[in-house]
């Protein structure tokens, strides 16, 4: 007897949305399958996108094997973020990590003026994160989206605890909002609900936080899929929203990678592919090594 | 469907002064309230209960027995206080629980033949929580065949799924649902068994206001899948109305929402959309959020 493999189709579609303007654009989610379920019934229009990341000042605690690709242009921002560009990202992700109270409480300000300078110089389009000090970021992402008014950037993280301030000022100009919650559906799905009632629901992506291999990455495929599952499979609403995985500061962060260059690509080769399986739409990483290896395991598909 | 009256509860701190320095007219009033809101048993909720043990039941039981008639439901994990509350019990009580840990299968099922009372009997084994609804149907009829051979019959087993928090990320809405289909086959593998669960516990975690409409909505379907009796708070009028018929229009609207027909939203009031969408969320149909009354 013939062998017929069985072909899901689902409900769901995953909300597409746009980062960036013009021919300095790109688009993520829009899928109405699984993550890579291309034996299924429907199709991903919009294949994994990959960012990397640059900080807004020089990198205090990373290792020499992580700094040695950007090291003529590790000082300079914008620099830093057309070298990105040249190794290949499709997105820069600026980190202004200078504006925590903890490191330099740099001014919203400063940040502003350099995140328009960075969104300028290059020709991919831009993601910018605040600390993540939902206080200060408060203040400083506000101002960022003023200085960016009309490109259409992804700006995080918006927090439940400061959704209203963070999201009205990407709304009034004319951004993305990456909305973060702590590793649980339930609380991503509330703050999805409370932004989406003054924010549209196809400019929000989520952001469910990305640990690492052997540092708790699990919890973030299970909860990442499952984001998936109830969006694609029982239509939910507020989860039909693109995933970003925010994964590479978390890779280089452990012993495992800061000890060897080879370990430290393997670390976050293996983690950006777990979460690529578990559905993430744009990932962010930090070597253009380990950019390349994942690039080239999706390539040969 | 029985309410056994929930608010004699240690947890509360008004209760737990009032039996610490013996004062009566809390523990009478709040007796009297749930006897007048339709109770059919009031539970005695006194937690561990490590002092003065056979005093305080003695005292508790008998200061609620002034203004009562309902039969008590005897609350406690500590068996010593089990004895000394139902041996003052003047109708016929419930002892409020035991499981099939081998703990309590010693120590808490032989005082339920001794004082011949009505048992709560729980799911709970030496394993753990069961978590799905064969194990938990295994694990509930190994136990209650053992107090079978104790001489407590099914007719006085008062079978407990435990009820857990639909808040808890991932878990808490499929054991909801788990519960639900327990209930439903429940009569069928132990004829004459009675049911009962501890509702509120279904809205633990979630915040205050809210918890209402979650108790009653779940409350409304663990009926229809034929509940027995719950721990429950008498004092809610809502909740009482639901159980008595008053509202039989929201009634209907839950039963439509778990047969999983049409609703027509835009028909319906901002009251009754609540309620469907609460069901919804008791079903696994839509993901649980603190804000699903918002969505």
């Amino acid at each position: 007897m013939e062998y017929k493999a069985p072909v899901e189709a689902y409900t769901g579609v995953v909300r597409e949305v746009t980062i960036g303007k013009g021919n300095k654009s790109l688009k993520i989610g829009g899928e109405n399958i699984l993550p890579l379920h291309f034996f299924d019934q429907g199709s991903n229009p919009n294949p994994a996108k990959f960012a990397l990341e640059v900080l807004d000042m020089e990198p205090q605690d990373w290792p020499e094997h992580l700094i040695q690709p950007f090291k003529d242009v590790i000082s300079d921002p914008v620099k830093w973020a057309k070298k990105c560009e040249e190794l290949g990202a499709d997105a820069v992700f600026l980190r202004l990590v200078s504006t925590d109270p903890a490191v330099k409480d740099s001014s919203a300000d400063e940040a502003a003026a350099l995140a328009k300078k960075v969104a300028e110089a290059i020709n991919v389009p831009l993601i910018i994160y605040g600390s993540g000090d939902d206080k200060k970021d408060a203040e400083v992402l506000p101002k960022v989206a003023e200085a960016c008014d009309g490109m259409n950037l992804l700006i995080g993280p918006v927090l439940k605890e400061n959704y209203e301030i963070v999201g009205k000022a990407l709304l009034d100009h004319g951004h993305n909002a990456s909305a973060l919650s702590p590793l649980d559906i339930n609380l991503l799905k509330e703050l999805n609900v409370k932004l989406g009632k003054f924010f549209p629901a196809e400019k929000i992506v989520i952001d469910p936080e990305s640990a690492a291999l052997g540092y708790g990455m699990e919890y973030s495929f299970s909860l990442m899929e499952r984001v998936k599952q109830i969006g694609i499979i029982t239509k939910d609403n507020m989860t039909m929203m693109p995933i970003i995985a925010d994964l590479g500061g978390e890779c280089w962060k452990t012993k495992q990678a800061k000890e060897t260059k080879a370990q430290g690509l393997l670390w976050e080769g293996m983690t950006a592919l777990s979460l690529l399986l578990a559905g993430a739409n744009i990932l962010v990483l930090r070597h253009p090594e380990s950019l390349k290896l994942i690039k080239e395991m999706i390539e040969t598909r | 469907m029985v309410i056994i009256g929930e608010n004699i509860h240690v947890i509360a701190r008004a209760v737990s002064v009032a039996i610490r320095e013996r004062d009566a007219n809390v523990i009478r009033d709040l007796a009297k309230a749930q006897t007048e809101a339709g109770a059919g048993y009031i539970d005695l909720n006194v937690g561990p209960m490590k002092k003065d043990t056979e005093e305080t039941m003695e005292w508790l039981v008998n200061t609620v027995q002034e203004v009562t008639d309902l039969p008590l439901s005897i609350d406690t994990m500590n068996p010593v206080a089990m004895e000394a509350g139902l041996k003052h019990c003047k109708k016929r009580p419930l002892l409020n629980s035991a499981s099939g840990k081998t703990d309590s299968k010693e120590h808490m099922l032989p005082l339920a033949k001794k004082h011949n009372c009505n048992v709560v009997i729980s799911v709970i084994t030496d394993k753990g929580m069961p978590p799905d609804v064969d194990s938990k149907i295994e694990s509930i009829m190994d136990t209650a065949a053992y107090a079978n051979e104790l001489g407590i019959p099914n007719e006085d087993i008062w079978v407990d799924p435990i009820i857990l928090p639909v808040s808890t990320a991932g878990e808490g809405q499929r054991f909801a649902v788990t519960n639900l289909e327990f209930l439903k086959i429940l009569e069928d593998v132990l004829p004459g068994v009675k049911s009962t669960v501890g509702l509120s516990n279904v809205s633990n975690g979630v915040p205050d206001e809210l918890r209402p409409v979650l108790n009653r909505v779940y409350l409304v379907m663990l009926g229809k899948t034929g509940l027995y009796s719950a721990i429950a708070d008498p004092l809610d009028k809502e909740l009482m109305s639901l159980i008595k018929g008053e509202m039989a229009k929201i009634v209907e609207l839950i039963h439509k929402t778990m047969d999983g027909e049409d609703i027509d939203l835009a028909a319906l009031s901002q009251k009754e959309v609540e309620y469907v969408k609460t069901a919804k969320v008791l079903m696994g149909e839509t993901l649980y959020s603190d804000a699903w009354l918002e969505s």
